[in-house]
């Protein structure tokens, strides 16, 4: 089960050393929010795989809408003139964290039946 | 089957979100890159031009003051062999000499110009009256022409017909060269005349005094004036006109 994640980042790092399409410079500051969107989701995924209550609808959604909400509040920002970005950040960027830690403790309490950290 | 759909979108999410990362990381370092280079290029492309442009200029000066050299002693050499030609160099001798381009020497006056030592540091913004001005050096010059002077130089920059007195910031440019106070005038004519000029009472000293700007006149018996050490070149004005 979890072969299927580093299959496909090995398949997406290697396509993309490849390719010689290149970012445009506009799009450059939405498409890193997008991405620490999609880190937080991955993340979260993770931690509720570990935690065995992954949900395929969730996490996809999720995925989406989370990336889609980010770069969307940044253009807006730009727009509106006010720098949402930092709420972005912010805000994925605790989540990852929290993530983190929530599969800290999954990892190490993996074979012990109770909470032991 | 459910597993199967499950592997499936895990798999091509991650693939996504890693090309991607892959490829912003790929453009914002090389946007970086062209960014930092076309910086540095400029100011080093600049550079090495300002340097070349320099050392031409030094290497042609060169070659003007040699040049200089080998006319002059032609000149004494044609002076030495017939009348005409020795009339020929008289003439010449005293047209350079009308032009500036002939260190001359004669009694005068040497005039120190320096800024305002009146100047309080409490009165911000109001640095301008205290400084000398071009038009105080131009004040200057007008009257000690009008008074008979026949050379005058300014930090023994030779003031010929085309000579300019302008401001370049806190400095005067004179000759294309710039100049810092204080301002050392010197003017070939009679000292007394030159000096009266300045000193009459309402003239350039009083107005300039007003300001705490002194003019310290000295009156020589013999001053050397140097030459003109720059290039001359009329590119508009050709001999001609009515005869």
């Amino acid at each position: 089960m979890w072969i299927w994640p580093i299959i496909g980042s090995l398949l997406g790092i290697t396509v993309g050393i490849v390719a010689q399409f290149q970012i445009p410079l506009e799009y450059s500051k939405y498409v890193a929010m997008a991405i620490l969107a999609g880190l937080d989701s991955i993340f979260g995924g993770a931690a509720a795989g570990l935690a065995k209550k992954f949900e395929v609808k969730t996490f996809v959604l999720g995925f989406v809408f989370n990336i889609a909400l980010a770069a969307f509040l940044v253009y807006m920002g730009d727009k509106l003139n006010i720098d949402l970005s930092i709420a972005v950040i912010i805000v994925f960027g605790s989540r990852l964290f929290k993530n983190f830690t929530k599969i800290r403790k999954l990892l190490l309490n993996f074979n012990r039946k109770e909470d032991i950290i | 089957m459910k597993k199967t759909i499950t592997s499936i979108v895990l798999m091509s999410l991650c693939a996504a979100l890693s090309f991607t990362i892959v490829l912003q990381l790929k453009s914002v370092s090389s946007f970086k890159n062209q960014v930092q280079n076309t910086q540095v290029m400029r100011a080093e492309q600049l550079q090495s031009e300002l340097t070349k442009e320099t050392k031409r200029k030094d290497e042609l000066y060169q070659q003007l003051l040699k040049h200089n050299d080998e006319l002059a002693k032609f000149r004494e050499e044609a002076a030495q062999s017939s009348d005409y030609a020795s009339f020929l160099n008289k003439q010449l001798e005293e047209a350079e000499l009308l032009a500036g381009l002939t260190d001359v020497e004669g009694t005068g006056v040497i005039i120190t110009m320096r800024d305002s030592p009146l100047y309080v540091s409490g009165s911000a913004g109001q640095e301008d009256l205290f400084i000398i001005h071009d038009e105080d050096l131009l004040k200057v010059v007008n009257e000690l022409r009008d008074a008979g002077a026949e050379a005058i130089s300014i930090n023994d920059e030779r003031l010929l017909s085309t000579s300019e007195m302008r401001c370049a910031g806190s400095t005067v440019s004179v000759n294309n060269n710039r100049y810092a106070a204080p301002y050392i005038i010197k003017a070939i004519g009679s000292p007394e005349n030159l000096e009266y000029a300045l000193r009459m009472p309402g003239g350039v000293s009083d107005v300039l005094a007003r300001w705490g700007i002194e003019l310290a006149i000295e009156q020589k018996d013999k001053l050397i004036i140097k030459a003109y050490t720059g290039v001359i070149q009329y590119k508009y004005a050709t001999a001609g006109g009515d005869k």
